[in-house]
């Protein structure tokens, strides 16, 4: 009875913010970057769907970014996400900072997270 | 009959030294009326009640205190100090002809006079001290309508240190952004792998309506910037100095304030000059009755047999 009670009031808490279930600008650049990425790094597709998939984020990524920084909600909103987002330029907006630095998305996200080609091609395979 | 002659005199000149009284009292009445005027007008219904302060931080600067005064002309209070300043206009004409008549008049009738004219200046300092409260009560008005407006300015700036940061981040991505949408544009829209998108279609044809619209919002009249002594300044100092001048409006009132006590000090002292006059010629016919009937006069009955 406690638990069906509960369920309900959460179900009504729910439908009474009909606000809380939109997603932001930065949410929405957030979630298409997550799928991109997991484009990018998933073993489950072959080369050329992997391109295709990538180009396709591409351009919806790069909208979102746009649409992000047009956003006047979040012009000075002082919440740990933004300030997150903002901290990054080259790892928040990857298609724009990708292009700027004429590299491919794959190759300037892995350049951020500290893989470069060169630093790939030095390794060498050993035994730990 | 000289003795009934003699007190009807003795009559009238008490009835004129009751009225007289009456004129003193009401005079010092005056005085405390003056000094303790404020309770009985704030239940008057003479209110003002300015637009929400929302609606007035986003006009511009110059035609900010435009909106405010239109405002007030519209209230109750503009009205009853509309009524008060045709009052106090048409009151002053009639003590300019009081005081022409007083001074052509004689006797008991330039007393009659004296004594109605002390009675109008009276309720001329009154009308003035009603108009002074009216005006002290549209000014705190609107410096409070300008404090809020001040609050409602400041709000819109950053709070703290952090948020500045953040806002100058922003407008640094922002500002590299803008300078890589065209290359992006070409490298990523202009491949021929995909078309341009619906959001960047409607956002360039969206924007530019907006930069003409933003031109002719910028060229308009009515948005120019305030000037305060010839020069341009901001809204927020705007609004400061506006607030500042109702400060010394204030300040105003409170030294004419001192000015109407003064006058009904006049009045009462003039009230008191006037029942001092009528005691001394009251005195005189009295001494004048003595003098007829004195001992001495009567000698004669009892010297002339």
């Amino acid at each position: 009875m406690g638990t069906t009670l509960k369920t309900t009031f959460l179900a009504l808490a729910v439908l009474a913010l009909p606000g809380a279930a939109m997603a932001g600008s930065l949410e929405n650049l957030e979630r298409e970057r997550a799928i991109l990425l997991e484009a990018m790094l998933t073993p489950a597709v072959d080369g050329s769907e992997r391109l295709d998939k990538l180009a396709i984020g591409k351009r919806r990524l790069v909208d979102l970014e746009r649409i992000l920084l047009r956003d006047k909600s979040v012009v000075g909103k002082n919440t740990p996400q933004v300030r997150k987002a903002f901290e990054n330029y080259d790892l928040t907006f990857l298609a724009h900072a990708s292009v700027e630095k004429n590299l491919s998305l794959t190759d300037h996200w892995l350049e951020q997270v500290g893989v470069s080609t060169h630093s790939l091609m030095s390794t060498r395979v050993g035994r730990r | 009959m000289n003795r009934i002659n003699t007190t009807n005199c003795r009559q009238d000149a008490r009835r004129s030294s009751r009225l007289l009284a009456a004129t003193v009292a009401s005079g010092f009445s005056l005085c405390f009326f003056v000094a303790a005027l404020s309770p009985a007008l704030a239940e008057e219904q003479a209110v003002w009640r300015p637009a929400p302060t929302e609606r007035l931080v986003k006009l511009p600067g110059a035609y900010l205190k435009k909106a405010i005064e239109r405002d007030f002309s519209e209230s109750g209070l503009a009205d009853a100090i509309g009524d008060r300043d045709a009052r106090i206009a048409l009151k002053a004409k009639t003590l300019a002809d009081l005081r022409d008549a007083v001074n052509e008049a004689e006797g008991e009738v330039r007393t009659e006079l004296r004594h109605q004219f002390l009675a109008e200046k009276r309720e001329y300092v009154k009308l003035l001290g009603e108009r002074q409260e009216l005006q002290r009560k549209q000014l705190r008005t609107k410096i409070r309508v300008y404090e809020r407006i001040l609050r409602g300015l400041e709000r819109k700036a950053p709070a703290n240190e952090a948020t500045q940061q953040l806002l100058k981040k922003q407008e640094e991505a922002r500002e590299r952004l803008e300078r890589s949408t065209l290359n992006v544009d070409l490298k990523v829209f202009g491949s021929g792998v995909g078309k341009e998108s619906k959001y960047s279609r409607e956002y360039q044809k969206n924007l530019g309506a907006i930069q003409g619209l933003m031109t002719a919002l910028k060229d308009h009249p009515m948005n120019a910037e305030a000037e305060l002594d010839g020069q341009q300044v901001g809204k927020k100092e705007y609004v400061r100095q506006l607030a500042a001048n109702a400060e010394s409006g204030m300040a105003l009132l409170d030294q004419e304030d001192t000015i109407l006590g003064y006058m009904a000090k006049l009045v009462a002292l003039d009230a008191m000059a006037l029942a001092e006059n009528l005691d001394e010629d009251l005195a005189e016919e009295l001494d004048a009755e003595d003098e007829t009937m004195s001992v001495s006069s009567a000698i004669g009955f009892f010297i002339n047999r």
